[in-house]
């Protein structure tokens, strides 16, 4: 029976935890802060980050400590940016920290500012998360009054401010050159890159964007060191995971777990299987942007590199399951419309490609199906795959794709 | 400079230049939409996809990149031709075409339309799109161009102009998804004087400009390089006709004069070129009161035994010159009066200079108050020029003879002062207010009908090309000067505007080494 690996769900996962700075600092919070604003540099802070392998939560696992690396020391003023937007379909990892135990991750983040050299940071976060802003707001309240936020942070003559920006709305502003034109108070679309983030981001100043989940774990880090890290998880995807299971599991939720377990085990044990004792008909592992896998698929280690191996993407890690009685047409055409919508439309394929595909998918949710439009919808998703500007046009492409190549009998049910 | 590989062949760039510059440079077309030498890069289109299979350090990358956005570096390998290339291009073109309305027959970009190119060259040459297309609905935004929505392409290179180059950003995006709309702000009509450049810029048929609506087919019309008469800016130009008739003209890239751009009234000078109303067509002089038809060889000999009859010379005989002469024409008309007459007295009437226009950007400063196109080249050639110059009239009312050449700017004071003139011989191609004193009108050419040249504000000598033939018995004033001079006894014959040019830099100090061919397409600056 697998349990749970218990780092950034700790507290969460403690009796009569509240989540306010009394409890974390009782937990142990900020701990890290005072040790590092006592005796470490701001590289040393980069060095262990960058010694644990801690990679991105946010969706691309890019290793964070290399991208804190890549910013300039000679400019000023450089950013920290929380990326809180959390708007990947399946995904509420982010708001399940921020909502339990919002400090985690500002600690996380207080340290990530002070080793890129940052006065000022910025999180991120949709207008329609209501309660989560307040949350972020409160506990930054909380730590100016105790001098952990604001000029000379504990005598150590570092100085931080934090803004919660509240964005209006739209899943491509949690791309992280859309969500800087956002905060800029510009439309939010991608940027063309390079230049990159780490030297021209916010404001044209060299930004670090990074996941809520990410910072998260870095009090931790720089607490216990680079090696106690790794012994959680697999080589290269070192750490846990916060699973978010959602769909027909018996158990949904969010589940904390080491990087590397059986997937199968995690929907089994945690997720409690498919409800109502239905066959599992298929699997969605990392938020709607990740390739389906059948159920034949999910016996893998869920980490990066091996939900990759298996085509698909461990992306925010939200595992979505579908039982026997979904329509995978229904799932297919969900899907591609939520994209099309959420296209901000300034780039070709994705612009033209998500409208011309939500029209071919749509025929066999009407049941006008025929082989040759399911043979479309293939060449086009596959054809448009990997030639647009960001990354939505191929979680629009890569997931239609694999609906049709992995489930053709599906869409055959549906032809005219 | 270092250098990179497209398609196997080595290709040399400079540092900071990208994959697609380079290649363009190299003469190599990489197709694109969006990417334009005035504007930012945006790579959005994503029609100038290539593959670089190596990046000059032994790895490449595995998906195609934009060769707009990506820097060129030494020793990279990039294929624009490879199949993948191939598969990518024809993806981005088909998906183009999937809203596209495929209006082409009516369309007044079709035959030169970016779209319509590329589908032939890159596109696949069919269509399994099969569902209703987007379509938005009519909107009327600017007095010069038309906006048909449904051709766009989102290229959004109007609205970097409007942004980057004009500065009203009054062109700007809508909506999100297949629904994004590049239009202006509800209600908001572009009246700035920068219109036609949107229709330039816009690589397909959804912003054009209204002059030409439903005039001409593209592919019928024949451009010939000239250079803008409306102002003394002299915009580098395209004149473009079909059938002896000039449809429209489009501006030139000049780095130096105009970059790509030209104002509206400049296009619309046009109009004037296909005047037929005010066109002076056949040779005219005045019997009784009358201007009657005459012949030509019987009326040069007619002004040259009255100019005997009234034994004129010197300072009694004077020349007015309009600022749209050529250099070539100034420079016979004055040959004429000093040969003939001995007579210094040449006038180019102009405005009082206003200050030139100020704005940090290049366009606020495009258009000069200065209406004329060779004032500069009239003054360098010693005309006198101040307006309201006492001397200029002065002169008029001691003259017997006076030739005009064109239809110079005068105020009623001059008319006046010319109207005592025993005769007034007038070279010119309209009629204008010195219609009604000219005793013998020779009718002649206008600027797209005629080669020479013109200096504009910068002293910069840029060549006019003939477009088009003139209307009637209408004669280059290269040839009807010499004719005149020949008639008054002179030794003096037709040579084309590069010889007369020619003998100009010899004759005048301040035009030194200019000729036809250093002006060439782009002019030539004088010291
Ligand atoms: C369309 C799109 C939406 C995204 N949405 C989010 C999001 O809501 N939250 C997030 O953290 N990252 C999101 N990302 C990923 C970010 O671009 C970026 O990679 C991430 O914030 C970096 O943080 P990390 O390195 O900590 O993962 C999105 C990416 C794309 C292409
Ligand atoms: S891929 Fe889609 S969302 Fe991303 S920039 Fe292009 S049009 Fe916008
Ligand atoms: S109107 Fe023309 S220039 Fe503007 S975005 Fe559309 S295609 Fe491009
Ligand atoms: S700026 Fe002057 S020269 Fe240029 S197009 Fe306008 S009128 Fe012609
Ligand atoms: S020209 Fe490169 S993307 Fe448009």
């Amino acid at each position: 029976m697998l349990k749970e690996t218990l780092l950034l769900a700790k507290n969460i996962r403690t009796d009569g935890y509240d989540g306010s700075l009394e409890a974390y600092r009782r937990a142990g919070g900020y701990t890290a802060l005072e040790k590092v604003m006592k005796s470490m540099t701001p590289d040393q802070v980069i060095e262990v980050v960058k010694a644990s392998g801690l990679r991105g939560r946010g969706g691309a696992g890019f290793p964070t400590g290399m991208k804190w690396g890549f910013i300039p020391k000679d400019r000023k003023p450089t950013y920290m940016v929380c990326n809180a937007d959390e708007a990947e379909p399946g995904t509420f990892k982010d708001h399940f920290l921020i909502n339990n135990d919002p400090h985690l991750f500002l600690e996380g983040m207080i340290l990530g500012s002070y080793a890129i050299g940052c006065n000022h940071g910025y999180i991120y976060i949709r207008g329609r998360s209501v309660r989560p802003a307040q949350r972020i707001n409160e506990a930054i309240e909380y730590l100016y009054k105790a001098g952990l936020l604001g000029k000379n942070i504990l005598g150590s003559g570092f100085s931080l401010d934090l803004t919660v920006h509240r964005g209006a709305g739209a899943y491509i502003c949690g791309e992280e050159t859309a969500l800087l034109e956002s905060l800029e108070g510009k439309r939010g679309q991608p940027r063309v890159k390079p230049p990159f983030p780490a030297t021209h981001g916010y404001n044209a100043c060299p930004t670090s964007v990074n996941n809520v989940e990410t910072l998260a774990c870095v009090p931790f880090i720089v607490k216990e060191g680079a090696e106690a890290f790794k012994k959680i998880g697999t080589p290269n995807n070192y750490g846990t995971r916060l699973v978010g299971i959602s769909g027909h599991a018996a158990k949904p939720g969010i589940y904390e777990v080491a990087m590397g377990v059986s997937m199968k085990q995690i929907i089994n044990d945690l997720g409690g299987g498919v409800r109502g004792g239905k066959k599992l008909k298929a699997v969605i592992p990392g938020g709607s942007s990740s390739n389906v896998l059948r159920p034949e698929e999910i016996d893998i280690p869920f980490d990066f590199d091996s939900v990759a191996k298996a085509g698909s993407m461990l992306g925010t890690a939200a595992l979505m399951l579908f039982d026997e009685d979904t329509d995978i047409v229904e799932l297919a055409y969900r899907t591609i419309l939520f994209y099309n919508h959420e296209s901000c439309g300034q780039c070709t394929p994705c612009r033209e490609g998500t409208f011309w595909l939500r029209n071919l998918v749509r025929d066999f949710r009407e049941n006008l199906g025929d082989s040759q439009k399911l043979e479309r919808i293939g060449r086009v998703s596959q054809q448009m795959f990997g030639t647009s500007l960001c990354a939505l046009n191929d979680a629009a492409a890569g997931p239609i794709k694999a609906f049709v190549t992995k489930y053709p009998e599906e869409f055959k049910k549906h032809f005219i | 400079m270092p250098t990179f590989y497209l398609d196997d062949k080595p290709v040399e760039f400079q540092e900071g230049q990208t994959i697609l510059q380079a290649a363009m440079a190299a003469g190599t077309e990489i197709p694109h939409y969006c990417y334009h030498d005035a504007l930012s890069v945006v790579a959005t289109c994503r029609q100038c996809l290539v593959d670089i299979t190596d990046l000059g350090n032994g790895k490449g990358l595995p998906k195609l990149a934009t060769s707009c956005s990506t820097q060129a570096a030494a020793g990279m390998k990039v294929s624009s031709t490879n199949q993948k290339v191939r598969d990518g291009q024809n993806i981005i073109n088909e998906l183009l075409l999937v809203n596209h309305p495929l209006d082409c027959p009516i369309c007044d970009q079709s035959g030169e339309c970016d779209l319509q190119n590329y589908a032939f060259r890159y596109g696949t040459g069919h269509s399994e799109m099969a569902y209703e297309k987007r379509t938005y609905g009519w909107r009327d935004v600017g007095t010069f161009i038309m906006l048909e929505r449904n051709r766009c392409i989102h290229c959004s290179r109007c609205e970097r102009f409007s942004m980057e180059i004009e500065g009203h950003h009054d062109f700007g995006h809508f909506l999100r998804t297949h629904e994004l709309t590049f239009d202006t702000y509800k209600d908001h009509q572009i009246t700035h004087k920068f219109q036609g450049n949107l229709a330039d810029l816009c690589p397909v048929g959804a912003i054009t400009e209204r002059e030409f609506r439903f005039k001409k087919r593209a592919w019928k019309l024949e451009r010939t390089p000239s250079v803008c008469p409306g102002c003394s800016t002299g915009c580098n130009i395209t004149v473009d006709h079909n059938d002896g008739k000039v449809e429209r003209l489009k501006p030139r890239e000049n780095k130096d004069v105009n970059q790509w751009w030209m104002c509206d009234e400049g296009r619309l000078t046009y109009r004037k070129a296909n005047d037929k109303t005010l066109r002076l067509t056949e040779p005219l002089a005045r019997v009784k009161g009358a201007l009657v038809p005459a012949a030509w060889n019987a009326l040069l000999e007619a002004v040259a035994g009255k100019v005997k009859d009234l034994s004129a010379s010197g300072d009694q005989v004077v020349a007015v010159a309009d600022l749209d002469s050529t250099l070539e024409e100034l420079f016979l008309l004055k040959n004429l009066l000093a040969g003939a007459f001995g007579s210094g007295q040449f006038f180019a009437p102009h405005a009082p200079e206003s200050a030139a226009p100020a704005g940090a950007r290049f366009l606020e400063t495009l258009i000069t108050p200065d209406k004329t196109p060779n004032a500069q080249g009239a003054k360098l050639l010693g005309f006198q020029s101040e307006a309201g110059n006492k001397g200029m009239e002065k002169a008029l009312g001691k003259a017997k003879v006076v030739f005009v050449l064109g239809a110079p700017e005068a105020s009623p004071a001059l008319l006046n002062a010319a109207r005592k003139a025993e005769l007034v011989v007038q070279v010119a191609a309209y009629r204008s207010e010195w219609f009604d004193m000219a005793d013998v009108i020779l009718p002649a050419l206008t600027w797209t009908e005629k080669y020479g040249t013109w200096a504009n504000k910068q002293r910069r000598v840029q060549a006019l090309r003939q477009a088009v033939n003139g209307p009637g018995e209408a004669r280059d004033p290269l040839r009807i000067l010499p004719d005149l001079m020949r008639a008054l006894g002179q030794e003096a014959s037709f040579a084309p505007a590069p010889d007369v040019l020619d003998r100009l830099a010899k004759g005048e100090k301040k035009f030194a080494g200019v000729s036809w061919k250093v002006v060439g397409q782009q002019g030539f600056t004088l010291a």
